[in-house]
């Protein structure tokens, strides 16, 4: 008796090399993971490029799976960097090479505190005593190395040291003036401190919806932040006149947003209107408000509903009329 | 005769970087100058090259003594 059910033809596995997960040398951005994933399980490698982006965010697990993939799995290729470090790791064996890890991201950690600790240090007004400091480290590896020796060790903490200090120093960081927040609402111009309202880190408000305007029809006022956010509310009517500087940041004057790296605003044109706020702020770095308008929020969302756009098209218009201008 | 002292080029240059870094960190807190941002990366890049040209450079292992 015969079998007439049709057979079908088995692949010979023997002739076949077992498929085996290799990082692509071809299809890759960073190190051919994603592409090699792509390849082992035939799908479009763009959904573990999104996979490994979104993970990222969540806990930053899939950045670690990516890197232990990247290590110990090989290329299809010519061995690349991330290859020949897993296979050295393999070598010392996997924890001491963990351990050789951790090692070096803690350093690189503590030269990052310590990078970042003397920019704060400078930004609060040591900066001259900082810098001596750094004169002094370089004088001593000067000398060690003419006399012979060897002080390597300290390059890397210098440099974290000096690259904080002298980007606080250039930026012009200045956080002196205490941190916290802090909201003031004057009734007088009296009681407005003779050189403005100063603050280093923190959210400083500015009221000055309460003032009566009838009595002091021209106001100046100086106001500084090292680092947060400045707001200063004055009433619809009032025309404010003067110059806003933000050193990095956001700068959003009577309806007007600039942001970046230097936002210098002039604003009120040079009217003589009255009442007038004549107003000179500055923030170092984060954002600065200049908002006039009788209902703003102080806590709140400061605009209308709708885009920056519509939701301010009333404090210019009202900034304006108050100045006499357009 | 007298044993000539090998001057470690790597901690010669970086010792002067940082001298020079120091200065200009003084120079601009104490409000002598005021450098701007870019010009300080400037400075602070050209810093770290040199140290990394010299290391490269002198490419032998800190610790050995010959």
């Amino acid at each position: 008796m015969t079998d007439d059910t049709p057979t079908i033809e088995q692949p010979k596995t023997e002739d076949q090399p077992p498929r085996r997960l290799r990082r692509s040398s071809s299809d890759r951005i960073l190190l051919g993971v994603t592409g090699g994933l792509g390849r082992y399980f035939n799908v479009d490698p763009v959904i573990f490029r999104i996979g490994f982006g979104v993970s990222v965010f969540i806990g930053g697990i899939g950045l670690l799976a990516y890197l232990l993939l990247a290590l110990f799995v090989p290329t299809d290729g010519e061995p690349d960097f991330a290859q020949r470090v897993g296979r050295r790791l393999q070598v010392r064996g996997l924890w001491r090479g963990l351990a050789a890890i951790a090692i070096v991201l803690l350093v690189a950690a503590g030269l990052v505190v310590l990078g970042g600790a003397s920019a704060l240090v400078v930004a609060v007004g040591w900066g001259v005593p900082v810098g001596i400091a750094v004169i002094a480290i370089g004088a001593l590896l000067t000398i060690v190395a003419l006399r012979g020796g060897h002080a390597r060790w300290l390059i890397l903490p210098a440099v974290a040291i000096a690259t904080g200090a002298s980007v606080a120093a250039a930026s012009d960081v200045d956080l002196r003036g205490g941190i916290g927040d802090r909201e003031y609402r004057p009734l007088t111009a009296r009681s407005i401190p003779a050189g403005g309202y100063d603050s280093g880190i923190g959210r400083l408000v500015v009221d000055l919806r309460r003032l009566d305007w009838r009595r002091e029809p021209v106001l100046r006022l100086d106001l500084r932040l090292g680092a947060g956010q400045a707001s200063v509310f004055v009433p619809g009517d009032v025309c404010v006149t003067g110059t806003t500087h933000v050193g990095a940041g956001e700068s959003e004057v009577v309806g007007e947003r600039n942001s970046g790296v230097g936002v210098d605003h002039d604003v009120g044109s040079g009217s003589t209107a009255k009442p007038r706020l004549a107003l000179d702020a500055s923030v170092d770095l984060g954002q600065l408000r200049v908002i006039n308008s009788d209902t703003a929020s102080v806590e709140g969302r400061a605009y209308g509903p709708g885009s920056f756009e519509e939701g301010t098209a009333p404090l210019r218009a009202a900034e304006a009329r108050a100045c006499g201008v357009g | 005769m007298r044993r000539r002292l090998k001057v470690d080029p790597v901690g010669l240059g970086a010792g002067a970087a940082m001298v020079a870094l120091g200065v200009l960190i003084v120079l601009d807190s104490a409000g002598a100058v005021a450098i701007p941002p870019g010009w300080m990366a400037v400075a602070l890049t050209a810093a770290v090259a040199a140290i990394l040209l010299l290391s490269g450079l002198a490419g032998d292992d800190p610790g050995r003594q010959d």
